[in-house]
């Protein structure tokens, strides 16, 4: 009976829109790293961590006046709602349940609460013993009365900082690649420090050194002198006991600079990959990315015209000398070989890239990539450079968007500087882009002004531009060069393509889209 | 028959041959890799080497004397500002295309004697970003290079005493009325530069002016018998 009553709750939450609807937004707002919400709502956290704990330390010796206490509460609200928000979407219960529903329908078989039950169990009671919800817990829990024991684990919340910087996340796993050299130095030390603590102890602790107590005093003795802390409170008065302080203090000091090469070495080692995973979280919030694979001399043009025309694009080379380039004008980088099909997997196929971009000159290289990425993803737009005509065709076997072979490109430039130099000028200048004169395309969409005129009677010739051609959108392959400006008339879904000052465009495309007055 | 000169049998320089190979023109060309000039003699073109230890080489395939156009286009960038330095020593009136890697290095090639420089790098490049960002452009310029017999760009000079001679653009009736698509113009008044009409400067026109138009080889024979 409770078996079915959940089943339909299940199904009734499947059908509630609004159910959906605020849990997509609580997802975007805790957990979702491409939302725009979170980093707000992460550093509205971190603030409120800092300041409950500021109020817990004026706690100490101070009466905490009205207004903390009501700050305080909130902040704990915030709090509770954040963990319970965390529980609620970290799994699909009710998918689950009717994906378990699903299977009986098939097999004709009743349903049993008890594999209900342990499907929730086994989803919700893993995310309560997750380290990070004991942290989110750790940080709620001793504001509860009786518990008020516990008011230290207060200092837990500054844990939930960690939670939300991902560079300290990411020092910890370089340590922990340490964990043999570390390891190793924790047992030097602990055994350095309970010889010296036991030696002392044997010949100070029988009441030869009045400050020595016990065998713990020795061992805090022996802590404080490896250290090179040395406060001074406890000396050694014997001879034997001034000898082991000369060694502990010369074993202390050692100690210390191989900590402290340990942690440099890792982090240097380490620095590419704290980089590289920086990059990779970045990348994977953003949409519609152009990949460039290869930085040389093209992917350098390549990357500079998309920079200067707003597109998000990362750069991909092996290549020190390229990468430094790509650093110094500031390009999303990462050094990775692009042979290796991990590298694409990660960066092309893991986030949402549109159209990978190929330029090595090595055409076995560039053919390769291009296998991999269409085997995989069809629909990712590529272009490809070919660096030999014999193997423009291959590229197209392979799939290939678009190949660009840029020697022909050149050498048809080239080839008519041998006629005047004014239609190589006139060429070269809409190839090359070296004026404000451009090539551009203007797409007609709905509530266009110039929809059902003429190009006349639209007035785009009062702006110089020099209409080319029109592609019509039901017939893909056909276009119109140099449509008549008198009888032709402009469609919904048309593009223009034409040539004009860059100013002149831009003011056609805002001119046309103003509303009729 | 034209004498031209393409020194570099690169990448470049290859492609050049071969769009040039089905011309009238006496093609000679030239390398300092050996290796180059005999892939050129086995492609079916003349090619001579020389270290370019001195102009020899230069002076007889005929720069100085009749050699009309040079492509400077080898691999090598010093090469490439080498010839273009000789070569313009050698005749201050022979046409030097250059072969450039990077933009900035077109000042110095000009300085060198180049009249224009070219860089594959940059045109591939400007395609890439062309296919990214104006799709739509990028299907015309392949249909105009595809539809080369029908369509294409060409140059129509203004003979004196012609119906448009002395006529402003925008008042030239013949003009608006073709079929064809008119990029700019090469005013011998104004220099040797070349001026696109979209810079929306209203042109007067002489005899002599070279116009750039766009438009099917039929239109445009008709515009040239009209004027």
């Amino acid at each position: 009976m409770l078996a079915r009553l959940l089943i339909s709750f299940a199904y009734f939450l499947e059908s509630s829109k609004e159910y959906k609807r605020v849990k997509t937004f609580v997802y975007n707002l805790l957990e979702n790293p491409k939302s725009k919400m979170k980093p707000y709502f992460d550093a509205f956290i971190i603030a409120l961590v800092i300041i409950t704990v500021s109020i817990l330390i004026y706690d100490v010796d101070h009466h905490i006046p009205y207004h903390m206490v009501v700050v305080e509460d909130f902040a704990i609200s915030v709090f509770i709602f954040e963990w319970v928000g965390r529980f609620w979407v970290s799994a699909n219960l009710r998918l689950r349940i009717i994906k378990y529903h699903e299977d009986l329908l098939e097999k004709n078989k009743k349903e049993k609460l008890s594999e209900i039950l342990k499907i929730i169990i086994n989803q919700k009671i893993a995310y309560i013993f997750s380290p990070m919800s004991i942290i989110d817990l750790l940080a709620i829990l001793p504001t509860y009365r009786p518990l008020r024991v516990l008011r230290i684990f207060l200092i837990f919340r500054m844990f939930k900082i960690f939670r939300y910087t991902k560079s300290i996340n990411s020092f910890f796993k370089v340590l922990k690649d340490k964990k043999l050299e570390f390891n190793f130095l924790v047992l030097l030390g602990g055994f350095a420090v309970f010889m010296s603590a036991t030696i002392m102890f044997v010949f100070e602790g029988g009441g030869e050194n009045k400050n020595i107590h016990s065998f713990l005093d020795t061992i805090y003795w022996a802590i404080i002198t490896i250290t090179t802390v040395g406060y001074g409170d406890i000396t050694p008065v014997t001879l034997a006991g001034k000898i082991i302080t000369v060694f502990l203090v010369g074993g202390g000091f050692l100690i210390l600079v191989l900590a402290t090469s340990i942690v440099t070495n890792a982090l240097s080692e380490k620095i590419n990959v704290v980089r590289e995973s920086k990059v990779l979280s970045q990348i994977s919030k953003m949409d519609d990315l152009i990949v460039i694979l290869g930085f040389g001399k093209m992917g350098q043009v390549l990357a500079s015209e998309l920079r200067h025309g707003y597109k998000k694009f990362m750069v991909l080379d092996i290549n020190e000398e390229n990468l430094s380039k790509a650093k110094e004008l500031d390009y999303i980088y990462i050094k990775a070989d692009v042979s290796n099909y991990e590298t694409i997997k990660s960066i092309v196929f893991k986030n949402d890239v549109r159209k990978v971009v190929l330029t090595t000159d090595n055409d076995a290289l560039n053919l390769s990539i291009l296998l991999t990425i269409k085997a995989e993803k069809k629909d990712i737009v590529v272009i490809a450079r070919a660096n030999s005509y014999e193997n423009i065709k291959k590229f197209y076997i392979a799939k290939a968007d678009h190949v660009i072979f840029p020697y022909q490109t050149v050498a048809e430039v080239a080839v008519e500087y041998i006629g005047s130099s004014v239609k190589f000028d006139a060429i070269d200048n809409i190839l090359v882009q070296k004026s404000s004169i451009t090539l551009d395309e203007i797409d007609i969409e709905e509530e266009n002004r110039y929809i059902g005129k003429t190009i006349e009677e639209s007035g785009m010739d009062d702006f110089n531009v020099t209409v080319i051609a029109v592609l019509k959108e039901s017939d893909k392959e056909n276009i119109i060069f140099n449509p008549n400006h008198k009888t032709y008339k402009i469609d919904l879904n048309d593009s223009i393509v034409l040539i004009g000052d860059e100013k002149n465009i831009f003011k056609i495309k805002s001119d046309m889209i103003r509303p009729i007055t | 028959m034209r004498k031209m000169v393409i020194f570099g049998y690169s990448k470049t320089g290859r492609e050049i041959a071969k769009l040039l190979e089905d011309e009238d023109i006496d093609l000679t060309i030239i390398d300092e890799n050996p290796m180059l000039v005999s892939d050129a003699n086995e492609d079916g073109f003349f090619g001579r080497y020389s270290s370019f230890k001195d102009d020899k080489l230069l002076s007889e395939v005929g720069i100085g004397k009749d050699v009309e156009v040079l492509f400077c286009v080898s691999d090598i960038d010093s090469m490439n500002l080498f010839i273009t330095l000789s070569a313009r020593n050698m005749d201050s009136n022979i046409k030097i295309l250059t072969k450039i890697v990077r933009k900035e290095d077109e000042k110095k090639m000009i300085l060198a004697g180049a009249n224009r420089t070219i860089s594959p790098h940059e045109v591939g490049a400007i395609k890439a970003y062309r296919i990214i960002q104006k799709p739509k452009v990028s299907r015309v310029l392949d249909q105009l290079s595809r539809l080369k017999n029908k369509i294409s760009i060409t140059e129509i000079e203004i003979p004196k005493g012609s119906s448009l001679d002395g006529v402003y653009l925008n008042e030239a009736k013949i003009v608006k009325e073709s079929n064809l698509i008119f990029l700019g113009i090469l005013d011998k008044e104004l220099g040797e530069k070349f001026i696109f009409f979209s810079k929306g400067i209203n042109h007067k026109l002489d005899g002599g002016d070279i116009l750039v138009a766009i438009g099917n080889r039929r239109d445009i024979r008709t515009f040239e018998k009209q004027i």
